[in-house]
């Protein structure tokens, strides 16, 4: 696979080709973290096992630049969470139920956007909050109320987009009081856990899929009064490019059911930890859900 | 082959920010052949009158005339390739070899490889250079005589009716200077081409001039064979000028530059 | 390196991508600046100016820049291919400019008189003598240019920027390293190459 991959990257058309729009190429974005990236991975190679021309336009620095480039038609599709897709996007308040979530977006962004929500997968990374073993034991934090109480004596280490999402800080702190921490500090998506593992934040908010929470023994702090949003992922896809190709929709609806948290945040560690390829770890997700080519997904 | 007459015919041309201008009136005619001498102290206007013949410089009143044709109603580059100019910095084109130099000409009018090929080393014999062994050298490689003389090859590449000279040979030594003076005698007297020959140096002057022209500030001081400048200076400048430097020496040259045509090479 | 070792076919294509992206832009931006910096060749009141406001706009930082470009023109290849354009305009027009009113006035005064028309004194005396100064301009945008091109990989998908940025993402250093390295290779090698041909075109010194 990878080397059939290799040599359609050598093949790639001549550039001056790519300057003028390609009408026959899908375009499959994702935004700048681990686990978008890999998704988008699998949808992107989905397609061209079924005989589509990708390209990959990955690491798009927010949801808005990503829904701004679908609506310029500068991508056709990219994997978008509910919950995002309902707090960002639409500006709604958060629906813990996965089922009435997708409803809500499927609705709403096929009549304002024009994009079509395809098939969601089962995986449901919601946002969460992070600390250390040994911080939680410590401090004795469980859930989130604990946290929302002992905050002022915590620092605490997130991302910008977590401090500006109405289901970010200010959210947490309206629906459960408290969250006063005694410092808070943003940074890059890429260094966040480095903060929490180095001694210098306490806790860290987080994604409930995220590799670093299966490698480094990290806990994920109870959601107990259902605070957050179900964040299920699915393929975005705009309905030109739907329209042009249908066939978009069955080639990524027979991934996404495959999609576990498990499988997530497997994938996740394999990339971050592992620094295995996200190419290589989609593409062994892949065969192993393919019945033609019955291999575990071992690494 | 008919050497051209060139008439200068009330020729002005202004500074732009001056009073003075560069050359004032000036009206004389030439031709036949002969090589007039425009001779006067840097500054008088003297290369400024030379180049408004091939048109380097535009006249601001008056006209200037070659073969009774007025220089502003043919095409300027035509024009050019068909006077022959050289400058005292030579200006040989540093990334073509000799030969190319000297073909330039030729090879912009649309002569044959075969005819520039030929030209380019009856050219180079003409001038006092062995063609085999200079053909492919490149102008770095040559002394301050040798790219002179390749200058003055290439300015009759294409046997111009008329040639134009500006200080040609300012900034070469004494010996190298004279050989040189007696070399253009020699191949302007061959070819019958009318010279214009600029020069504030009045032994050079007497050396090679048919006639004389004596330019001051813009204005002509006199014009004349070199005797008459010498036994009847015009003007206080000109008796000045004329007298100044080495009296004997001057009156034998007025007369010997029959001599001088004569002197075998 | 290890990268290097593991996915030696993926860095070759990002690779060739990134050369692609450089050696189009400098193509374009030539075609700018050729006649840009012969306009003010000829025009010595006007050149400080030009060449002024272009060394202005190349101090804008290159990611500032390449976001007023994205809103422009999207994202993928446009957007850092207008960037490198802009930004290589100032190191070629200078040079430009720098190898025309160096070229001997002398041989350029003997060209005109000789009958050469405008056109063919550029082409055959002051181009062929410009050519090593204008040589060296192309050197040194096309190295400046490969690196501004690793921001391609931030919001384009193109060249070996991808690599770096997806490194960033991936938290993967040694795509990072592989990225930056082989930028760095190819830096080193253009600019090895370019003086190469600097040094054919320099003619024999000293013009007379």
């Amino acid at each position: 696979m990878k080397r059939k991959r290799a040599l359609a990257l050598l093949g790639a058309p001549p550039l001056l080709a790519r300057c003028v729009f390609d009408p026959s190429a899908v375009r499959v974005g994702s935004k700048n973290f681990t686990e978008s990236f890999v998704i988008a991975e699998i949808y992107a190679q989905a397609l061209e096992r079924a005989g589509m021309r990708v390209e990959r336009l990955f690491n798009l620095g927010s949801t808005q630049i990503a829904i701004a480039a679908m609506q310029r038609g500068n991508i056709d599709c990219y994997p978008e969470y509910t919950g995002t897709a309902l707090i960002d996007v639409l500006h709604l308040a958060p629906i813990s139920d996965s089922r009435a979530a997708y409803a809500v977006v499927a609705r709403l962004f096929e009549r304002r956007y024009g994009i079509v929500w395809l098939d969601p997968s089962p995986m449901n990374d919601s946002q969460a909050l992070a600390t250390t073993r040994a911080i939680g034991a410590a401090r004795k934090l469980a859930t989130l109320s604990d946290v929302a109480r002992a905050a002022p004596q915590l620092r605490f280490a997130t991302i910008q987009e977590f401090l500006a999402r109405p289901d970010g800080l200010p959210g947490l702190q309206r629906f459960y009081g408290g969250f006063r921490f005694r410092d808070v500090r943003t940074y890059d998506i890429a260094l966040k856990y480095s903060a929490l593992l180095e001694g210098r934040a306490d806790v860290a908010s987080a994604f409930s899929t995220d590799g670093d929470i299966a490698v480094d023994n990290l806990v994920v702090l109870r959601d107990d009064r259902h605070f957050w949003s179900a964040y299920n992922v699915a393929p975005v896809v705009r309905k030109a490019a739907l329209a042009a190709r249908p066939q978009i929709a069955r080639v990524l609806n027979a991934v996404s059911p495959a999609i576990t948290d498990h499988a997530a945040a497997r994938m996740n560690a394999a990339v971050e930890r592992s620094q295995q390829d996200p190419a290589d770890v989609a593409a062994a997700f892949l065969r192993s859900i393919d019945p033609s080519t019955p291999l575990r997904m071992t690494k | 082959m008919n050497p051209s007459a060139i008439r200068f015919k009330h020729a002005t041309v202004r500074y732009p920010n001056s009073e003075r201008n560069a050359i004032e009136d000036i009206s004389f005619e030439c031709g036949g052949g002969e090589l007039v001498v425009l001779l006067g102290p840097s500054g008088c206007g003297k290369s400024t009158l030379l180049r408004t013949v091939n048109r380097l410089v535009p006249l601001d009143a008056g006209r200037v005339c070659v073969d009774e044709k007025d220089v502003t109603e043919v095409d300027a580059v035509e024009l050019r390739r068909s006077i022959g100019y050289v400058i005292q910095a030579v200006g040989l084109f540093a990334h073509m070899s000799v030969a190319q130099n000297v073909a330039v000409v030729p090879s912009l009018l649309g002569w044959s490889h075969d005819e520039i090929a030929g030209r380019v080393d009856e050219l180079l014999q003409l001038v006092g250079l062995d063609p085999a062994s200079y053909r492919n050298r490149h102008p770095s490689q040559l002394s301050g005589g040798e790219a002179q003389r390749i200058g003055v090859a290439r300015a009759i590449a294409a046997r111009p009716r008329a040639l134009l000279m500006d200080e040609p040979f300012g900034a070469v030594d004494a010996i190298v200077r004279t050989a040189l003076q007696r070399e253009l005698i020699r191949i302007v007297g061959e070819l019958k081409t009318t010279t214009l020959f600029v020069t504030h140096d009045v032994d050079e002057a007497f050396r090679l001039a048919d006639r004389i022209v004596v330019l001051r500030s813009g204005h002509i001081e006199q014009v004349g064979l070199p005797h008459e400048l010498f036994d009847r200076p015009a003007t206080a400048y000109v008796r000045d000028l004329i007298h100044a430097g080495d009296d004997v020496y001057r009156r034998y040259f007025m007369h010997g530059r029959e001599l001088l045509r004569g002197q075998p090479q | 390196m290890s990268y290097f070792a593991t996915h030696p076919l993926r860095v070759a294509a990002l690779a060739g991508g990134h050369i692609e992206l450089v050696a189009v832009a400098l193509v374009v931006a030539l075609a700018i600046a050729l006649p840009l910096g012969l306009f003010a060749a000829r025009r010595p009141r006007v050149a400080p100016w030009l060449l002024g406001t272009l060394g202005a706009i190349y101090t804008i930082p290159s990611l500032a820049l390449l976001a007023l470009l994205v809103r422009g023109f999207g994202l993928g290849f446009t957007p850092i291919f207008v960037a490198l354009v802009v930004y290589a305009q100032f190191m070629l027009a200078r040079n430009v400019v720098a190898g025309i009113t160096g070229v001997d006035p002398a041989q350029v005064d003997a060209a005109r008189g000789l009958g050469m028309s405008p056109l063919q004194v550029l082409l055959r005396v002051e181009f062929p003598q410009a050519l090593p100064v204008l040589l060296g301009g192309v050197r040194i945008a096309a190295i400046a240019m490969i690196a501004i091109a690793t921001l391609g990989g931030y919001v384009g998908g193109v060249g070996l920027g991808v690599l770096i940025f997806n490194g960033l993402t991936l938290h993967q250093p040694q795509m990072i390293v592989a990225g930056s390295l082989a930028a760095s290779a190819l830096a080193i090698a253009i600019d090895a190459l370019l003086r190469l041909a600097e040094r054919i075109t320099r003619a024999p010194a000293g013009a007379r």
